[in-house]
């Protein structure tokens, strides 16, 4: 049994984060900058910076990496040069504020405090809503008001960024060689009443929803690149879109039955008929298309999409293998938080966790380290387990009477209880807690009185 | 009203007359065709990758397809080509505004480049009127930028992402304008140029004063 963790960690200096934060007014100075910038990384072709080698890439990666960025850069650079030439970046966006950094210490960059959310659903639309909700509402720590005045809307146009709705699969021991994903390629893998389904990250970075039927059951499969989530909705005979909007950097969907606006991190409606009503969550396991292969070889996996037709292979914001571009653990936001935390690193990885009485984010890295992860104390009413499990590489949470007592048998990759008994990580007897993985900057926005556990 | 006829009339005279000229022809070919590959690239609708394959992709209902947008001035691809060294997402709308920025850029390339470099073939003072050719040129070339940029409105994130600046309401709000302002840009010079060239007199002595510099005749 791995010792509680609940201090905070180490406030790490993020200074790249801060000094490279100049957003608000652009002018002709910042126009002739840029293009000048331009020009110069042009001229030199690969340059390290001190924030690039924080990426650790090696130097033939990080000239690929120059190269595919040099593209995006030079266009964005002279669009920010015409912009600022025209005056048009002002203060008047709603995210303007040029004298504050986004991870200054305290948070509030978005100008939304915390607060319990008031609202609760109208139970007669829910009742009649086709969409499946969840009996209980889920915890959302600001005001649904709050929320929809930090949405940021029409980033791209609705359903511009378009749901797979008539999937097709093959076999995962079907798919042809040089078609397959390479073995650490990330997959969302979801087992339903026995059928296994494998979503290869590249195409979901494309749609961010498929509507699909897993064992039965319709399932909304749904991913979100800037926040690196991964989550299954019960979605009955509803299909859910891209609405085009964002909260927090994450992808709100909409109902195609009643048009209800749901955040798909929070998994409850900001607006419509359903607000303040929650979804029904599935898991979906984060992992790689080697080892989802090796768990669930007669499984099948998504291939492509037959209303619309993208270059899986051209992923728009860089790679996740390895990580690199928007991906990079140390790399910048987009869009500010709502809250924001810089005791970690933007990007990185947390098993999180939203139970009654306060939520929770488990390092990845530590959950690897420690095997099973007690979870107690820290003015909580219940004790929660976290355990590895080495299968899928992913991790589970149990809510539990006692978090004393467990330990974990790497060898075996088992879970030993308090009783002596062994136990398969993914199915311990007790209370499983719906779990995601999340990037540490959107979980700490959405859910800024987060214990954090390494 | 008669005024913008009379500017469009000698506009389209003039592009005539440049395109009559093989050299001027050529250049408006060779800067329009790489605007176009070029306009294609940033707008991820072509890639050069060394291990792509080979075939192609229709989708299922491509005219419904090709008719949804998926960005401010963005539409549906409605096929996927593979060539072995790269890949091209066929987008006809996209493609055909790629096509018709590409001829703007040209055009105004080779007619100012012509008013530029052989003023009196295209009866020009070669003083006052070529400085002026020059800068509508200038302001030719600079026109072309922000219609170059509309071809990544489809993707705020992703602009941001390469200059590692936040999005903001004013960014999302600016980017739709982007290829507006371009094609409106890249009219007004080329017209702007079109008016420093005096057709008839190009046509008058264009072949002595052509034939005198050494350069290329009518076609």
């Amino acid at each position: 049994m791995q010792p509680l963790e609940v201090a905070v960690a180490p406030v790490t200096t993020l200074s790249s984060y801060e000094s490279r934060r100049s957003h608000g007014s652009f002018g002709l100075s910042t126009a002739i900058v840029s293009l000048t910038a331009v020009a110069i990384r042009s001229a030199r072709g690969c340059v390290f910076s001190a924030h690039d080698r924080d990426t650790a890439l090696s130097p033939a990666s990080y000239c690929l990496y120059m190269t595919r960025r040099s593209r995006r850069s030079v266009l964005a650079s002279g669009t920010l040069a015409a912009i600022g030439l025209t005056g048009c970046l002002g203060d008047s966006g709603p995210n303007a504020d040029s004298s504050s950094s986004s991870y200054d210490e305290g948070g509030g960059a978005n100008g939304v405090t915390p607060e319990e959310m008031a609202a609760t659903p109208d139970e007669s639309a829910v009742e009649t809503s086709p969409v499946p909700t969840a009996k209980s509402q889920l915890p959302v720590e600001y005001a649904l008001e709050s929320l929809r005045e930090a949405t940021v809307e029409n980033v791209v146009p609705r359903d511009g960024i378009p749901s797979v709705d008539e999937p097709i699969f093959e076999p995962v021991a079907d798919v042809g060689e040089g078609a397959e994903p390479r073995p650490d390629d990330p997959v969302f893998g979801v087992v339903r009443n026995g059928e296994a389904k494998a979503y290869p990250r590249s195409i979901l970075v494309h749609h961010e929803i498929v509507n699909d039927e897993i064992g039965g059951e319709p399932i909304a499969v749904t991913y979100c690149p800037l926040t690196g989530t991964a989550m299954g909705f019960e979605r009955g005979d509803v299909e859910f879109g891209v609405s085009g909007h964002l909260l927090n950097s994450n992808l709100v969907m909409y109902d195609r039955a009643e048009e209800s606006y749901w955040p798909q991190m929070l998994a409850t409606a900001i607006e419509g008929p359903l607000e303040a009503a929650s979804l029904r969550e599935v898991p979906v396991y984060w992992t790689t298309w080697e080892t989802w292969v090796e768990a669930h070889p007669d499984s099948v996996v998504v291939v492509r999409d037959r209303d619309y037709v993208r270059d899986y292979e051209n992923d728009p914001y860089r790679s996740y293998n390895p990580p690199s571009g928007y991906y990079a653990e140390d790399s910048d936001v987009l869009f500010e938080p709502l809250t924001a935390d810089d005791r970690h690193p933007p990007k990185q990885p947390f098993r999180c966790s939203r139970p009654d009485d306060r939520p929770l984010a488990i390092s990845l890295e530590g959950l690897r380290e420690h095997g099973v992860y007690g979870i107690s104390g820290d003015d909580r009413e219940d004790d929660y387990l976290a355990a590895y499990d080495a299968t899928l590489d992913v991790g589970h949470l149990y809510r539990v009477d006692d978090a004393s007592g467990y330990e974990f048998d790497a060898d075996a990759s088992a879970v030993t209880g308090p009783d002596g008994e062994r136990h398969d990580p993914a199915d311990l007897p007790l209370e499983s807690l719906s779990a995601y993985d999340a990037m540490w900057f959107a979980w700490a926005g959405f859910y800024p009185s987060t214990s954090v556990h390494e | 009203m008669s005024e913008f006829r009379s500017r469009a009339a000698a506009t389209v005279a003039a592009c005539r007359f440049a395109l009559a000229r093989r050299d001027a022809r050529t250049l408006a070919a060779v800067v329009g065709i790489g605007y176009l590959l070029a306009y294609l690239w940033v707008t991820d609708l072509l890639t050069i990758r060394a291990d792509a394959g080979t075939g192609w992709l229709l989708v299922d209902e491509p005219l419904a397809r090709a008719l949804e947008r998926r960005g401010p001035i963005s539409f549906e691809p409605v096929a996927l080509l593979e060539f072995g060294y790269g890949t091209f997402l066929l987008s006809p709308i996209d493609a055909a505004i790629g096509v018709a920025l590409s001829a703007l850029v040209g055009l105004n390339l080779a007619l100012a480049t012509l008013a530029v470099v052989r003023p009196a073939a295209c009866g020009i003072d070669a003083g006052r009127g070529g400085d002026d050719a020059g800068r509508g040129a200038a302001t030719g070339v600079a026109a072309a930028v922000p219609a170059l940029l509309s071809g990544t409105v489809c993707c705020a994130p992703a602009i941001a992402l390469a200059l590692g600046v936040q999005v903001s309401g004013a960014l999302l709000a600016t980017l739709p304008w982007l290829l507006p302002v371009g094609v409106v840009l890249l009219v007004g010079t080329l017209s702007y140029v079109a008016g420093k060239i005096d057709v008839d007199a190009g046509n008058e002595d264009g072949n002595t004063t052509a034939g005198a510099m050494g350069l290329e005749g009518h076609r």
